[in-house]
């Protein structure tokens, strides 16, 4: 599946000192700077990882889950679980 | 002229900094054990330039500007942005006129690296240089190889920047010591369905064929095997242009631990020089 370049941004701008936290605070008010489909802002709203994990680097997808308050134990459960997934073979590396 | 000291290699988990305290001792102690190890290894070699070579963990580049080879030509590089890496230096010493150099040597040849006046350093390049704990912390020439984001370097070509850093080493007239330091590896998982998992056989099957030193028999093996062993493990490369750079021999492993904790199959070497 296709890089989504604004969750991307999303993900790496949260890296800045203090946006973790305003992110955290207030989701939408951040989620508002950034020009994302319905289908990705839906995704975001209900922390689904399996359908973020394809459109983002793998190594953002953790810093994003991080920086949104979710432990690392909670998102690495989700991510076994799309292993269980139909498509996951295909995304296992990508 | 400029002498070649050595080429090492080490893990760089970022869990090792920021969840250290939780730790059993045993862990602690393996990772202490051996990075101090690799320290002594180094501080022998007294190097006045340590070139490192690591990924960048979009700490520079976003997908904006993605360089696949990148050389920090700074005075000096800002240290790692990451909280958890707070007690390391701010300001790292770097080495602009051998960077430089480098960089003429390497489009002199017909590679084209980008180069940075500015880079900061995270914990892919501060994690070993931490945890080494050297008595005095050698000019750091950075090296920002792409292990992250599609398309990345070929294995090939990480045999070539191999082999060109040995010569631009070789070819530069002042009277320095240079020692390479490859940060990153083995088998790892970030961020995947298969996040956490390590491929101890494939780390196995990867240091016997380091040892073994041939250039054929390891482009063979991490070809076909290091995009399942995870994605974390693309930084391999990283060890392969310090292998390339050592002429592809002398490669003595000082430890491989598993180890969960860190996510990471963990690897410490050296090769002489």
């Amino acid at each position: 599946m296709a890089t989504d370049y604004w969750f991307s941004k999303l993900c790496y701008d949260l890296q800045r000192p203090g946006a973790g936290a305003e992110y955290r605070a207030d989701r939408e008010k951040v989620l508002a700077r950034y020009p994302l489909s319905p289908e990705v802002l839906a995704a975001i709203r209900a922390d689904d990882v399996a359908a973020l994990q394809p459109l983002v680097n793998a190594y953002l997808l953790r810093f994003y889950f991080g920086a949104a308050g979710m432990s690392d134990d909670t998102f690495m459960a989700k991510l076994h679980a799309m292993q269980k997934l139909p498509a996951a073979k295909e995304q296992a590396h990508g | 002229m400029a002498e070649f000291v050595g080429a090492f290699a080490a893990s760089h988990a970022p869990l090792i900094a920021r969840d250290w305290d939780k730790f059993a001792p045993e862990s602690r102690e393996i990772i202490t054990t051996d990075f101090h190890e690799l320290g002594r290894r180094i501080a022998a070699a007294r190097p006045d330039v340590l070139i490192e070579l690591s990924a960048d963990h979009w700490t520079n580049f976003f997908l904006d500007n993605l360089p696949n080879i990148c050389i920090g030509i700074g005075a000096s590089h800002d240290g790692p942005p990451e909280p958890f890496m707070n007690n390391f230096p701010r300001s790292i010493a770097g080495d602009t006129a051998f960077a430089q150099h480098i960089a003429k040597v390497a489009l002199d040849d017909e590679f084209e690296p980008s180069i940075s006046h500015h880079l900061a350093l995270d914990h892919g390049f501060c994690i070993p240089l931490m945890k080494m704990e050297l008595p005095k912390l050698p000019r750091i020439v950075p090296i920002v190889v792409n292990n992250l984001e599609p398309p990345t370097p070929s294995i090939r070509r990480c045999f070539a920047w191999g082999k060109l850093l040995a010569k631009a080493i070789a070819s530069y007239p002042e009277n320095i010591r240079v020692a390479i330091l490859a940060s990153g590896g083995l088998s790892h998982s970030i961020g995947e369905p298969t996040m956490g998992a390590i491929d101890e056989a494939f780390d196995r099957d990867c240091i016997a064929a380091f040892k073994a030193g041939a250039e054929g028999p390891l482009t063979k093996l991490l070809d076909e095997r290091m995009e399942a062993a995870g994605n974390g493990t693309h930084e391999v490369r990283n060890w392969v242009i310090a292998h390339a750079a050592a002429g592809s021999r002398g490669f003595d492993l000082i430890d491989y631990r598993a180890m969960p904790e860190v996510y990471v199959g963990c690897g410490w070497a050296s090769w002489n020089a």
